[in-house]
């Protein structure tokens, strides 16, 4: 049996514009649920891409001069497989760690276009027995022929990964905290609805429309409450991840200087928002309607 | 057409509204359901409608079994029966023109279809000329002839009447029940619970009496009662 769309999108908005009230704060609270959740997957991909160098434990990174000489790295990996403090270490090549560099630049095509494979400097990722000997090890290699730059922030990196851990935990639980009550906000919305159309809703039963044919209108009224408030959210989380960046070009944190969140993420992020949305809306409805519709 | 077979029907536990009932309809008919409130008219309706389920028994309407037929299926059975109540149903935001054309959008038929239909229903029932008013404005007879007209126009082969001359005065009842007759005699069977002495004895219809869930009388061109239903 066809549902006309226009009985659908007439008795759905006319349900919203009834309550609009109350249409209003379900759908606030799911956009600043949303945008919290957005922003923090956000924060997590920047992070973990500024990150990207240390992952696996790595707690010094020594740079090699891009012109740096075969018998040059030989020297430098064989002085570290005699270092007693070294647990292990791995050798990222030009074309490895080439890849890696577009990776992180990602959003800065212009530097990616003028920088060649031969000029990125090549590097040794090493993962120390005791972290705190990152300082005296890292020194050895300093002054060493064709070495460019020892590097063993290890530490700011640890504390930054800790502090975005917390601030990301708290945001996510803010954030379910406030889906929860946005589609219980729905939920009552649209029992409202059910309650307020219950004569329509007995004679329709009467003269034989189909149950989903009663359901849809109100489903349909939460699912867009959910979206309304998703794209809304949308909005806010390119504007927190601008202000973010703004925030860290223009104060220069250091530890936070490879911070990037690439289009890609910034799209799959908006996705997932806009999914949430729908989900959300149409889960608080559909409860509603099994609840307080006896079809 | 409507055969109920041995059902039994309980609320609560040792209060039944209907013990033993069977009873056959046919095709064309015009039946009477009279007896005190609470001796099971209402519910014998419900359970034609499909409202409620009988505890036993089988109950046919239409050809179909309906204690075990799934929910699914109810509204597209429900689109052959037509009912009108005591309280009208009709909706108050809606003209009667959208009243009766609300039956028709609501199960998926096209506008054309509505704008056809509608406009010669009205006719049937006399209110043509009303069709831009809302119920407030119409008289309570006039609201159940609204009524009728959304309860017939999808032509159902039955038409179930719960006492629908309850709120009406003697004139528009007998505009409700002449109306009721001129359905009956295009073949569409009528099955109306009431309590209107007068209407019962004067039609001089088959007659089914129910008293604390039982049938108590049925009979071919009866009268409401020998004297005995008072309360």
């Amino acid at each position: 049996m066809a549902i006309s769309l226009e009985y659908v999108v007439k008795e759905t908005t006319g349900n919203l514009w009834r309550n609009r009230l109350m249409s209003l704060a379900a759908v606030l609270t799911i956009s600043v649920s949303l945008a919290l959740a957005g922003a923090s997957l956000l924060l997590k991909q920047g992070v973990s891409t500024a990150t990207s160098q240390w992952k696996g434990g790595v707690q010094l990174l020594i740079f090699m001069q891009p012109s740096a000489t075969t018998a040059q790295t030989k020297a430098v990996s064989s002085q570290l497989n005699s270092l007693p403090e070294i647990k292990s270490y791995f050798y990222m090549d030009q074309a490895k760690s080439y890849v890696e560099f577009k990776q992180l630049m990602a959003n800065s095509p212009d530097l990616v276009q003028s920088v060649t494979q031969s000029q990125i400097p090549p590097s040794f990722r090493v993962v120390l027995k005791n972290p705190n000997d990152a300082p005296s090890v890292g020194s050895l290699f300093q002054q060493q022929v064709g070495v460019k730059d020892v590097n063993f922030n290890r530490g700011a990196i640890n504390t930054m990964l800790h502090v975005t851990s917390i601030v990301q935990l708290v945001i996510v639980a803010l954030a379910v905290i406030l889906l929860i009550s946005a589609s219980v906000l729905i939920l009552n919305v649209i029992r409202v609805a059910i309650f307020s159309r219950r004569r329509e809703v007995a004679v329709m039963k009467l003269v034989g429309a189909t149950n989903w044919f009663i359901r849809i209108p109100f489903m349909l009224e939460g699912m867009v409450q959910g979206l309304v408030g998703a794209l809304v959210a949308v909005v806010a989380v390119v504007g927190i991840q601008a202000l973010f960046e703004y925030v860290v070009s223009h104060f220069q944190v250091a530890v936070l200087s490879n911070f990037l969140v690439s289009s890609h993420d910034v799209l799959m992020t908006e996705l997932f928002v806009v999914a949430m949305g729908i989900i959300v809306g149409t889960a608080g409805s559909a409860f509603a309607v099994r609840r307080y519709l006896e079809v | 057409m409507i055969k109920v077979d041995r059902v039994n029907k309980r609320y609560k536990e040792d209060q039944y509204a209907l013990v033993d009932c069977s009873l056959e309809i046919d095709r064309g008919e015009f039946v009477f359901v009279v007896g005190a409130s609470g001796s099971g008219k209402s519910t014998l309706l419900r359970l034609l409608l499909r409202e409620e389920r009988p505890d036993s028994g089988q109950v046919w309407v239409a050809g179909k079994e309906l204690a075990s037929m799934p929910g699914w299926k109810v509204p597209f059975f429900r689109r052959n029966i037509g009912a009108i109540f005591q309280d009208f149903r009709l909706l108050p935001n809606k003209s009667v023109f959208d009243n009766v054309a609300f039956a028709l959008e609501v199960i998926g038929k096209s506008k054309r279809h509505i704008l056809t239909q509608v406009p010669q229903m009205l006719e049937l029932v006399g209110l043509h000329d009303k069709q831009d008013r809302f119920p407030d404005e119409l008289s309570g007879g006039e609201q159940q002839r609204v009524a009728i007209a959304r309860a017939f126009i999808n032509r159902p082969l039955i038409l179930l009447a719960d006492e629908p001359t309850g709120n009406l005065d003697p004139e528009n009842s007998w505009s409700v029940m002449g109306l009721l007759e001129r359905i009956n005699r295009t073949g569409t069977t009528v099955l109306m619970a009431t309590h209107d002495v007068g209407i019962v004895d004067s039609m001089r219809r088959r007659v089914i009496e129910l008293d604390h869930g039982e049938i108590k009388r049925d009979q071919n061109r009866g009268v409401y009662g020998l004297g005995q239903q008072s309360s």
